[in-house]
């Protein structure tokens, strides 16, 4: 699985160069704007976009088909996205607390209860989106899979106010609408890997 | 070890407008095998079937003596495949695939890579959305070569590349062969290029195996009578294999092209060639 995870890392290394001064530019934005901790959110979201986006570059390139034939289990190709999704996710959500966090303190509005809300729905979100992004982008073409990745962020978030205001907003209430996009997040890969390696591979 | 590289036995593939039907055929040890048809013949339809990227209905397939049922991931170590077109990201360069690879198969030979690589004048930090479709397809053959597959499986792999190209990767296919517990399977509608490395010739139409020849015993034994409506009556239908009129002469294929001669002095019988058997086959009448 390394060799997927290396290739998919040369992959998106194009694109992270330039995302890290965009996080930046836009902590400082959103820091005059909003709370500077949106940016956990936005950082960790759009990360995590880039790793779903390689199912799509694996079906235009061809190596959708290399990977069914190499000595690796479909599974572990599975595996290869999820796994990808999270590492990258992670490191979005890193960046964005690095700089939320550097922003907040120069402006000396270092908050523990509005950080904790905003890493919990950054969490939720990202965890909740990628239960559904992943498994449709190796399901649906090119067009749907748009229409997929647009629509899982908003269910997303309507998952996290469904959960969180019904029991008053508290941390507590937080934490626990993260952990159910942990669960979400999962239970996908658990279906994802039995469902999606017994599909055909065509195209 | 079984002498073939590839056996497959009745294989059957069922789509709503398409049937692969009890396709059976075998690519000895050694040998390079060619898979011809028309477009739409079933060729690529039956290579994915072999390599399990789509399910069978029918029919078994034994991978250099093992049932690909039993087929293991260090197994497929063992078996190269080149698609059709360019097959890896086109913002990595061959160097960085040798990393990827690297990881990936158990056997990567490094050295050999780039020493194929340096032989088929690829460069090695280029990216590969620049390289023309000949590159691409031989920096595949590259890859296929370099982690000591014994099978290697190739879906049209010469279609679309300039002649000088095409006479690179046959070179390369004749010289993956010369030692004799390898084999290839090369699927093709360009029969020039299976003339000249195929061993045995297996011809598919409408998802059939119409036959699995040597390809020397199409080369020298079958032949093209050509002949007027008068004789073509006299013809002992029993010997013909296929027909076709074309204007005022009639082309008849015929298995024994001496024997053929000899029954009809006063016809010509040419040799025919896998492009001439093919076109007989699909567009002539067969008794």
């Amino acid at each position: 699985m390394k060799g997927l995870l290396l290739k998919d890392f040369y992959l998106c290394c194009s694109v992270l160069y330039l995302m890290v001064p965009v996080v930046a530019i836009l902590g400082v934005a959103l820091s005059l704007l909003v709370s500077t901790w949106v940016l956990v959110v936005l950082s960790t979201v759009m990360f995590g976009m880039i790793a779903v986006s390689t199912i799509n570059m694996d079906r235009v390139s061809g190596w959708q088909k290399v990977s069914a034939v190499l000595p690796l289990s479909r599974a572990r190709v599975v595996d290869s996205k999820y796994t990808l999704y999270l590492l990258l996710s992670g490191a979005g959500f890193l960046l964005g607390l690095v700089v939320g966090g550097a922003v907040s303190g120069i402006q000396g509005a270092f908050d523990w209860a509005t950080m904790g809300i905003y890493l919990a729905i950054g969490v939720d979100m990202a965890l909740m989106a990628g239960s559904f992004t992943i498994p449709l982008s190796f399901l649906l073409g090119e067009e749907k899979n748009v229409l997929a990745v647009i629509l899982a962020y908003p269910i997303a978030a309507a998952a996290f106010v469904g959960i969180v205001v019904p029991l008053g907003g508290t941390a507590l209430a937080c934490a626990l609408a993260a952990a159910v996009g942990a669960v979400c997040y999962l239970l996908s890969w658990m279906l994802a890997r039995k469902g999606l390696a017994a599909r055909e591979v065509t195209g | 070890m079984s002498g073939n590289a590839l056996a497959v036995q009745g294989l059957t593939k069922r789509y709503k407008d398409f049937v692969l039907d009890n396709v059976s055929f075998v690519v000895p040890r050694g040998a390079i095998v060619g898979l011809v048809g028309e477009n739409g013949a079933g060729k690529s339809t039956t290579l994915h079937a072999i390599l399990g990227l789509i399910h069978r209905d029918g029919g078994s397939v034994e991978l250099l003596g093992r049932e690909d049922t039993a087929v293991d991931e260090a197994f497929r170590n063992q078996i190269g495949v080149v698609f059709d077109g360019s097959s890896y990201p086109e913002t990595l360069t061959p160097r960085k695939l040798n990393r990827v690879f690297q990881s990936l198969y158990q056997g990567w030979d490094e050295a050999g890579y780039f020493a194929l690589l340096e032989q088929l004048s690829l460069p090695a930090d280029k990216k590969i959305k620049a390289f023309s479709k000949g590159m691409k397809m031989k920096l595949s053959l590259a890859v296929a070569f370099s982690h000591g597959a014994k099978l290697l499986v190739l879906d049209e792999a010469t279609s679309g590349l300039d002649p000088v190209v095409r006479d690179d990767i046959l070179d390369l296919c004749l010289g993956f062969v010369q030692e004799e517990d390898r084999a290839i399977l090369v699927s093709s509608h360009i029969t020039s290029d299976l003339e000249k490395v195929a061993d045995y010739i297996v011809f598919l139409h409408k998802g059939r195996v119409v036959f699995c020849k040597p390809k020397d015993e199409l080369r020298y034994h079958y032949g093209i009578l050509r002949c007027g409506a008068a004789q073509f009556e006299a013809i002992d239908k029993g010997e013909v294999l296929a027909w076709r009129r074309q204007d005022y002469q009639w082309e008849v294929l015929v298995a024994d092209r001496a024997a053929a001669q000899r029954k009809y002095p006063k016809a010509v019988v040419d040799p025919a060639t896998i492009d001439e058997i093919m076109l007989l086959y699909v567009k002539g009448e067969r008794p």
